[in-house]
Formats: structure tokens, sequence, C-alpha cells
């Protein structure tokens, strides 16, 4: 790696830790940026200033939002009763992209993993569980993702939920919408099986 | 399925090799330690991806660069395919037609090889794991969606063993345990349904080498053949060691410590097995797997074969080669002396003799 000033070594170092970013890529951007106008240039970097000063989590369901309680608890068109729990914030962008859900959510920042030493403490389960208590809701979706770890932190939540008179359910998961049924392996078609419905 | 080009470069002892095998046989001949079991495992890694020795990548690599590169061109059915894999001490590169292959589905079943090489005739007495991962590799072929199913299964078991290691209570312990049933019963399926269709075929071959004399039987240890009852045994055989799982740390049942029993003349073969009928066995096993391959994907493994002569005997030898020749398809063969293969009665026979890692056509 070609050893420039010691400034554009620095975010060359800085953008080198971002995720998806090598030693060359980040050596491209740095170059970029130091060619773009000042006033371009400081634009980025006031954009990441402002986007850690004013995001936080939201206290109720713990996604990303500028707003306390965020815009997602506070929308009046929303059903009360209805919560659905995902891994990570990202995930709530992706049921939101969807525009198949009406209810609120709840974000749980990672799945049990005792391997990485991450357990229900580590979690946002008390605060779900808080929530339950303290609100009427009628059904708890659980849309972990389906790796051995969010199903195992789906079951964990069901077990704990279900006695509090809460329906819950899983997102359903089986064959993908447009693919053949001949290209789909058993554990998925088996899922699809037990998950079928009337028609 | 042919091989028809396999480049090496810089590969254990073979600093640089390109050879145009025949769509026949292949006898890679030459004295001990020359790089004719090396250039059969190059084969092998090409439809493989992972050597049948143990080791760390580096042993894969000569002394002549940081890396090495295992190259081939396959034909079949008027299609040429291009793999190429290229080791470093800390990764494997794999290239199809010069695209890196997106999922294990696009990887495995593809250039399909089946080895048969000495050390394998031991694993009927030695332990589990051995005759566990016999059949998984097997199975592999004929379904590649297993490997993710028994990569889920073990990265499930490696949770709940943390678990249990740090002693933690039953509710922590419970979704994981459920988690393991489902997983464990998908595994335990593949491995029935594969041994189930491939059985018979185990059995005649068997018949074929030792003239019907003996009967040869394969069981795996579970009751059901259904993924609900599966599931159901498996809870059970987990509930019976709660009190061993809490004593040693780690889960005690399922299929990671199953034990598929090999039998002759319903007799143990580990127990009771003779040499011979230890041979015996695995041939009828490789026969039969090869096979069921044939049967189930209507393509033609390569066959690789180390140092078949050392270890079976002449009967063996003769019903093994009548089976080569009954089939189409690709061979590659290691041997010391070439004179009992060139009386066996191999046409369009092509062999390269390998000397200090120099391979040149015979």
């Amino acid at each position: 790696m070609v050893k420039f000033t010691p400034s554009f070594n620095r975010l060359v170092g800085e953008l080198a830790k971002l995720p998806g970013i090598g030693r060359k890529t980040a050596a491209r951007l740095a170059l970029f940026i130091l060619r773009q106008t000042p006033e371009e240039s400081l634009a980025l970097a006031d954009a990441i200033k402002e986007l850690k000063e004013r995001t936080r989590f939201c206290s109720r369901c713990f996604h990303f939002t500028e707003d306390d309680p965020c815009p997602l608890c506070t929308d009046v068109g929303r059903d009360d009763q209805l919560i659905c729990v995902v891994e990570e914030p990202q995930d709530v962008i992706a049921i939101e992209r969807s525009r198949s859900y009406r209810g609120r959510y709840h974000v749980l920042h990672g799945a049990l993993s005792p391997l990485d030493g991450i357990g229900p403490d580590d979690l946002k389960i008390d605060a779900l569980l808080k929530r339950l208590q303290q609100n009427d809701v009628k059904e708890v979706l659980l849309a972990t993702n389906f790796d051995v770890e969010g199903e195992a932190t789906a079951l964990y939540l069901a077990k704990l939920i279900r006695p509090m008179g809460v329906r819950v359910t899983r997102l359903a998961h089986g064959i993908p919408t447009g693919s053949d049924l001949e290209y789909v392996d058993e554990a998925t078609v088996n899922h699809a099986v037990e998950g079928r419905r009337e028609l | 399925m042919t091989l028809t080009r396999l480049i090496l470069h810089n590969y254990r002892n073979i600093p640089t090799a390109e050879i145009h095998p025949e769509a026949g046989f292949n006898i890679l001949y030459g004295d001990n330690a020359q790089g004719k079991t090396n250039t059969l495992e190059a084969i092998y890694l090409l439809g493989h991806y992972k050597s049948f020795r143990r080791g760390r990548n580096e042993e894969l690599i000569g002394p002549a660069d940081r890396h090495c590169r295992v190259a081939g061109e396959f034909y079949n059915e008027k299609l040429t395919e291009n793999v190429c894999l290229t080791i470093s001490s800390d990764q494997k590169n794999l290239q199809i037609n010069g695209k890196r292959p997106q999922h294990s589905n696009e990887m495995f079943g593809r250039f399909p090889s089946v080895l048969f090489a000495p050390e394998e005739v031991s694993i009927t007495k030695g332990s589990p794991a051995g005759r566990r991962s016999l059949i998984d590799r097997a199975l592999c072929h004929t379904k590649p969606s297993f490997l993710d199913q028994a990569r889920a299964y073990q990265r499930c078991l490696r949770q709940r063993n943390a678990l249990l290691k740090e002693g933690a209570s039953p509710v922590l312990l419970f979704p994981w345990t459920e988690e393991l049933i489902r997983a464990g019963a998908l595994v335990r399926l593949a491995r029935r349904q594969y041994l189930e269709r491939m059985l018979p075929l185990l059995r005649e071959a068997y018949g074929e080498i030792c003239a019907g004399r003996e009967i040869a039987n394969l069981v795996y240890p579970t009751s059901y053949d259904t993924f609900t009852d599966l599931a159901e045994e498996l809870r059970r055989n987990l509930e019976k060691e709660n009190a061993r799982e809490k004593k040693y740390g780690m889960t005690m049942a399922g299929p990671h410590r199953d034990d598929p029993v090999f039998m002759v003349n319903n007799r143990v073969l580990g127990l009771y097995g003779s040499q011979g009928q230890q041979r015996s066995f695995i041939l009828a096993f490789k026969t039969a797997q090869i096979r069921d391959l044939e049967q189930e994907t209507g393509s033609v493994p390569l066959l690789l074969l180390d140092d078949m002569t050392s270890e079976l005997d002449r009967k063996r030898l003769d019903f093994f080669f009548r089976f080569l020749l009954e089939r189409r398809g690709q061979v590659f063969i290691t041997c010391t002396e070439l004179s009992p293969l060139q009386n066996a009665g191999f046409n369009n026979m092509r062999a390269f003799r390998v000397q200090e890692g120099i391979l040149c056509d015979y």
C-alpha cells in the first residue's frame, strides 16, 4: 500500500474499518474525497456527525430513531395489539418495505448464541416482557431469522410469552414465490407442508 | 463425465504438471513416495474441495510459492467445464468456469468422484465417526442439500454443548434441545433414506464378491423412517441421557454419536469380521455407492483407486476388475506394478509414470 500524507493514511484507516471495504477500496474512496470540493466533503463529515448525534434507540421498540418514541410507535394507524419481534433494525426496514404489516415492532438487537456468550440478558427481552405486561397485546409475531440461532430464540420467547395469555405466532416460511417445487430442499418442503393452509 | 485435462502447480511434491487423461483407464505408475497418491488427491479435490487426507492447507502447498493450484477440465455430454482451485495457507479460492460459486449446491455433486483407498478398509473396525463419515460422504453426492442440514446440526450441537458446559438452567437449554431434535431428525432421516436405497445394491455386490455364500447388512441404529417419528425418538434418546449430559457437559445422543453397524451373516464386522470380509464389505459399499450415484443422478462418477492391488487379493481384484470393465466411465488407478493391470484386459488404457513429482506418458 502506497504511503501518502498522514491525514490521508488516517482516513484510509478509518474507511477500511467499514464492512465490505478493504484497504484498496478505502484508498480509492479517500482519493475521491480528496478531489471533492471542501463543501462536498464537509457535507459527508457533517452527515456522519448529525447521524451520530441525533440517532438513538426508541425507548419502546428499540428501533433506531431521532424522536423518542419513534414514528412507528406513535403512528395511530397501527394496531397496538400486535407486536412483531425481529433481531435487527434492518429487519424492521425489510418488513416495512413489504407494506404488509400494520402492527408495532420490537427489536432484540441480536439472537441467542451461547458460543458467543449471548444470553437472554444481552437482548431486549426483559423490555419486551414488560411491554406485554403493561399493554393490552393480543399477539406476538416472532420474525427472528430462520437459522439455528433465530429458531432457538423464537422457541425461547414462545415459551416465555405463551403463559402470559398472549397468542404467539411465527413468520411462515416455505417455498419462495416463483420457484419450482422440485428444486426446494426437504427441510423447506417439510416446513411448507407443516404450515399448509386451506385454499 | 470425463476429466480431459489436469493442471497442477506447486502442489505437494509436484512443481508443475499437465496431463490429458484417457476417457477410460488411467494408470498412475511408479515407486512409492513419488507423487501418485498426490495426483489422485488433486483429482479428488476438484470434486470435493477438501482432501481425503487429514491435514492443514499448508501441507498441500509445495516449496516454490505461497499457494498452489489445481485445475481441471471436465467434459460431459458435449459440455466442457473448467474448475480451478487455488489454495493458500488461510483460504481456498474456487472458480467454476471463471466464476465463484455462490452456493454449495453449485459445487457438490457437479464433478462427482468416488475414492477407494486402502486405509478405508479399517473403517469397518475403527471408530463410529469413520463409518458415519463414509455414509455422509457418499450421501452428499446424491443429495447436496444434506451438507447444509449437517452444518445446521453441528452448529446447534456446538451451541447446546456450550450451554451444557457452563451448567445452564433447563429454561435456557430448552430452545436448543428443540432445535437439535429438529435438525438431528433431518440428518438421521437423510442417512436412513440413503441406506435404505443403497442397501439392496450393497447386498448384491457383496454376494457377487463372495459368490453368494454370505449376506451383508448395514444397520443404522434408529427404529423409524419418518421425520415425525425420528424427532420423537431423538427426544426420548436425549431425555434418557439427561443425567449424563449434566455430568459430562455435552450432548450424549444424536446423529453425531450414532454407530452404523456393518454386518456379515448377522455378525458385527467390527468384532468378528475377518480381514477378507472387511475388504469385501468396503468393496461392496463402494460398488453400491457408485451404482446408486449413477442411477440417481444419471452422471457417471470418476473412480479414484489408490493402490488397489496391495489391499485386495486375487479373488476380490477379479471381481472389481470385472465391475470396472462392465461400466463405462473414467478410472484413475495408482499402482507400483503395471503387470496385473495390463493382464486384466483393459483397453483404451493410458499409463502415466510418476517419478519424483514429474508426470509423464509411460
